[in-house]
């Protein structure tokens, strides 16, 4: 498990020939820790993925601090699932899950297939990713990010590029492993049916990239779509990013 | 989960196996070699061979492909073309190994740094657009008769082409991947071994295969035009003797080399370089 914390985070990406610079993320505060599934919420153009990508190391922030330590106070282990599954295409699957990892020891390949197992794929190790589907790919790309063990699990809308069926089947399936394993994630989505099923817990940003509110999912698991409070839930944070729409096109033409 | 398996795992190809109305065994082996890669090839081969040996037959001037038969196995029997042939290849070999190295450090700077690529883009732009037979002209008015031209052409026309593919091979390398090593803190030395190597081998073999190829002619051109050895040397002196048959030998003997250097070579390691690429099998390919 780990602790997550967000303090004053800016990004700004640079304009050029005659581009006015692009103000991603405006003044970001938020903090997260524990067994908990935190997603990130918002239009398209908010600044999620870029959150993401800041706390996991591969984006810069313009200004701010962004702290990631485990239970012992060092820097945290993290995995990452991207959009898409980001398989090394001339690597089998278990060459795939190695490749994050310093030791290739028959524990260490044992403790691999045990995640491989969870996702249905022990039987996959020596297929190479074009020999897969998408959705079998994204589950390597979900045991990869498991198999580091990492004290944070970040994910950035890992079922986006999958079909219905495949996405809603990989959702139930995230739930299961995050209910055995209970590691602390921040997932992004702009699904708002994905983060009312998964999360404890939604952050909203606004477009401009600013915190627009942060909601508390206190429903029982595991959560089935069919189940009215999380389609009420769903209803009623669809109505607040409504408003939340308005109120901001008001302020604009004001 | 269960529902998805591997794409191609459950294909199954169409049987061959004739019934008992079909037209045999024989019948459907025969039509299932033609429509085969090999068959297609042998064919145009024969096809190829068929029209020369008309042509020959026709035109006084086209020796054909007995006349150029004959004239190779005199050429044997002279004790010419082991000497000659041996001496091409060290110079060939020896300036594909040169331009290799050269080519494959100039895509790789001007692959991965903004800076080399600025410098060196241009230069190799020229260089893929000067003709072997250029390279040829100007190596001989250098250095005259003696291994130094041919050497020196093959490896200028090589290089260009060599360097050109790596830095593709490198430039391809896919950010995204660059991007989950990095969130994965993969150490550089695994980035370079895994990530960058099998991403630019195939581009290195495809750039060494094609900078063969391109320097092939041009060490042939360059002993043609000024060498007192070698196989372009050779072709020459039947060329001046106006003994087209001994002329069409040696073009025969150098096309054959090159033929079978990029079939059963080069092509292969360009294959395996890609293996992976082809492992993809999917239910609507058969």
């Amino acid at each position: 498990m780990a602790v997550l914390k967000v303090e004053h985070l800016h990004k700004t990406f640079p304009g050029g020939r005659g581009r006015d610079p692009n103000k991603v993320l405006d003044d970001i505060n938020f903090q997260m820790s524990g067994q908990h599934f935190v997603s990130l919420v918002g239009p398209s153009g908010c600044g999620k993925s870029t959150l993401l990508n800041i706390v996991s190391g591969i984006e810069q922030a313009s200004s701010g601090t962004v702290t990631v330590l485990d239970d012992h106070g060092k820097p945290a282990r993290m995995g990452y699932v991207f959009q898409d599954p980001r398989l090394l295409p001339w690597r089998n699957v278990m060459d795939n899950m190695l490749y994050v990892h310093d030791d290739r020891s028959p524990q260490r390949r044992e403790q691999l297939m045990r995640y491989l197992r969870m996702v249905g794929l022990d039987e996959h190790v020596g297929y190479f990713p074009s020999q897969l589907s998408g959705g079998m790919q994204q589950r390597v790309g979900i045991a990869r990010a498991f198999g580091v063990e990492p004290d944070l699990l970040l994910m950035d809308e890992p079922f986006s590029h999958l079909d219905a069926i495949t996405a809603r089947s990989l959702r139930d399936q995230l739930q299961d492993i995050w209910a055995q394993t209970k590691k602390t994630v921040l997932f992004v989505t702009h699904d708002v049916m994905e983060a009312v099923q998964l999360s404890d817990r939604i952050i909203v940003l606004a477009p401009g990239g600013t915190l627009y509110e942060d909601i508390t999912v206190d429903l029982p698991r595991p959560r089935k779509l069919s189940d009215p409070k999380v389609a009420t839930m769903q209803a009623e944070i669809l109505a607040r990013l409504e408003r939340m729409t308005q109120e901001l096109a008001r302020s604009t033409s004001a | 989960m269960s529902v998805e398996e591997p794409i191609g795992t459950r294909a199954t190809l169409p049987t061959a196996t004739p019934g008992p109305d079909t037209a045999g065994p024989t019948g459907a082996t025969q039509g299932r070699w033609l429509t085969s890669d090999v068959g297609a090839r042998v064919t145009s081969f024969a096809a190829g061979l068929l029209l020369w040996a008309v042509l020959g037959a026709v035109f006084d001037r086209i020796p054909g492909p007995v006349d150029a038969a004959v004239n190779l196995w005199q050429e044997f029997g002279r004790g010419e073309v082991f000497g000659n042939f041996a001496t091409t290849l060290v110079r060939f070999f020896a300036g594909v190994a040169i331009a290799a190295v050269i080519g494959i450090t100039a895509g790789l700077l001007v692959g991965w740094s903004k800076l080399w690529r600025a410098a060196l883009s241009d230069i190799v732009l020229v260089g893929l657009s000067i003709p072997a037979v250029i390279w040829a002209f100007l190596t001989v008015m250098w250095f005259g008769l003696g291994w130094q031209a041919p050497f020196t052409a093959t490896v200028l026309a090589a290089t260009p082409f060599v360097a050109v593919n790596v830095s593709k091979g490198v430039t391809g390398i896919s950010r995204d991947l660059r991007d989950m090593s990095r969130a994965y803190e993969v150490p550089l030395r695994r980035r370079i071994r895994d990530l960058a190597l099998p991403a630019v081998t195939g581009y290195i073999v495809t750039g060494v295969r094609f900078g063969m190829i391109i320097g092939w002619n041009a060490v042939l051109l360059s002993e043609w035009f000024g060498s007192s050895s070698g196989v372009g040397f050779r072709a020459r002196y039947w060329y001046d003797a106006n003994r087209f048959g001994g002329f069409a030998a040696w073009v025969v003997l150098f096309i054959a080399f090159i033929v079978a250097l990029d079939r059963l070579v080069l092509e292969r390691l360009s294959r395996r370089a890609f293996a992976w690429r082809d492992t993809e099998v999917r239910t609507d390919d058969v």
